[in-house]
């Protein structure tokens, strides 16, 4: 039995073995061999599977049961292919990236409606996508209007500001309304300063030289922006 | 003095005609308006207290000028000290120069940045952050009540990017950063909070 377990193992992918090793001791037992299940099909279709893994793994640190974190890992694979589907509707050329679909994703999660998303993904290039979507999706979380919201950012976009800069955007419109003016009034102040809008201000220096690092950094690369 | 004589006043102010004066009186008379034409022409000469007047009403010069006048005129310039600080200050700028002041705090990547999270827990034992920056393990990175006053903080290095995270306040209790500001569902029924860490060039 012992020599078939070897077998097994021998025959797996490396990948395989890398997940199951992972979730090994950090999410009910019964549930890892469905969750690799899900893991090595998101990796047949090109989809993201870091963010498949870290879910299982969160929800075993919130001591989710393995029923439920099967079904958030089957949920997350099933928006990753509506977002794909999304981004070759939208005009990219299949295929497309699983940082981008995670970006989709993340932004879908956050509350924006499929139509917005694909207008952005539409208008925007690739590199400037997922920091559009997450100025978006900050706006629209501060009920901004989706619509205004889309075309405040795509504005700054056209004015050629990229990257973080698109949230500074977001977070001076953000600052208009807690300023005390309505989110219209906001929205036209902010449009009329692109795109010289205010910078984030750096972290203070004390901060810096007080920052440690974790000690069980994972060191594999975050999602965008 | 020389007093004229009134008749040559009167003939000089055209009160009586000239030829009424006796010839004496009238070469006078002559002479006085001789004198007077010449004065006519000379330039007036300015007065020792005009002169005075206009240096002292001359505005004073600004605040500029002076120093530059100041950095132009020569100075002496007198230093004293003891020469027990005058060898400590070399050797002070000696070791400057070898032994440069180090940037204390860890080395930032290119492509790192450092997250802030302060949180209110007044009754709190423990706090820690948890989150895709630290595979969910709870208690590896402590937040810090450091003058027990209820406000936990920590400042730690992540990656640039996009990351989910939550506090567990006493190992057990899972709370979403109230100051976070942004939310993402976490497909277990809550939410986790969303930190977008900017890189930090040092």
């Amino acid at each position: 039995m012992k020599a078939l377990g070897l077998l097994l193992l021998a025959v797996l992918p490396l990948s395989a073995q890398s997940v199951r090793a992972r979730l090994e001791g950090r999410v009910p037992a019964s549930s890892i061999v469905a969750i690799d299940s899900l893991v090595r099909v998101a990796a047949a279709e090109n989809l993201p599977t870091e963010p498949l893994i870290q879910k299982a793994i969160e929800g075993g640190a919130k001591h989710v049961s393995g029923d439920r974190i099967v079904r958030a890992v089957e949920l997350n694979l099933d928006q990753y292919r509506q977002a794909q589907a999304l981004l070759v509707r939208a005009g990219d050329a299949p295929p497309v990236t699983p940082a981008e679909v995670a970006a989709v994703v993340s932004a879908r999660k956050r509350g924006l409606g499929a139509p917005v998303v694909e207008r952005i993904v539409a208008a925007v290039p690739d590199e400037r996508r997922s920091s559009a979507l997450h100025a978006v999706a900050d706006l629209v979380g501060h009920r901004f209007d989706p619509d205004s919201a889309t075309a405040l950012i795509l504005e700054a976009v056209r004015q050629g500001m990229h990257g973080l800069r698109l949230l500074d955007v977001s977070n001076a419109a953000i600052l208009e309304i807690q300023r005390g003016r309505t989110r219209a009034e906001a929205l036209a102040a902010i449009r009329r300063d692109l795109p010289n809008v205010a910078a984030a201000p750096a972290p203070a220096r004390a901060a810096v030289q007080r920052a440690r690092r974790p000690v069980a950094a994972t060191g594999r690369e975050p999602s965008g922006p | 003095m020389n007093p004229i004589d009134p008749r040559v006043h009167q003939a000089l102010d055209g009160e009586i005609p000239r030829d009424t004066l006796p010839p004496e009186l009238r070469r006078q008379a002559e002479r006085l308006e001789a004198v007077a034409a010449l004065l006519a022409e000379t330039p007036a000469i300015e007065s020792v207290a005009a002169r005075v007047m206009a240096t002292v009403a001359r505005p004073a010069p600004t605040r500029g000028r002076r120093l530059v006048r100041w950095f132009v005129t020569p100075h002496a310039i007198v230093l004293r000290m003891r020469p027990l600080w005058s060898v400590a200050l070399a050797a002070g700028i000696l070791f400057l120069a070898f032994f440069p002041v180090r940037e204390t705090g860890p080395r930032l990547g290119q492509e790192e940045g450092v997250a802030q999270f302060v949180a209110r827990f007044p009754d709190a034992r423990s706090v820690a952050v948890v989150g895709s920056f630290n595979d969910w393990r709870p208690g590896s990175i402590p937040l810090e009540d450091v003058d027990h006053d209820g406000i936990w903080r920590a400042s730690i290095v992540l990656p640039a990017g996009t990351h989910e995270y939550m506090f567990v306040v006493d190992g057990e209790r899972w709370v979403a950063d109230p100051l976070a500001g942004r939310y993402i569902e976490d497909d277990f029924g809550r939410e986790n909070s969303l930190l977008i860490v900017r890189p930090t060039k040092r």
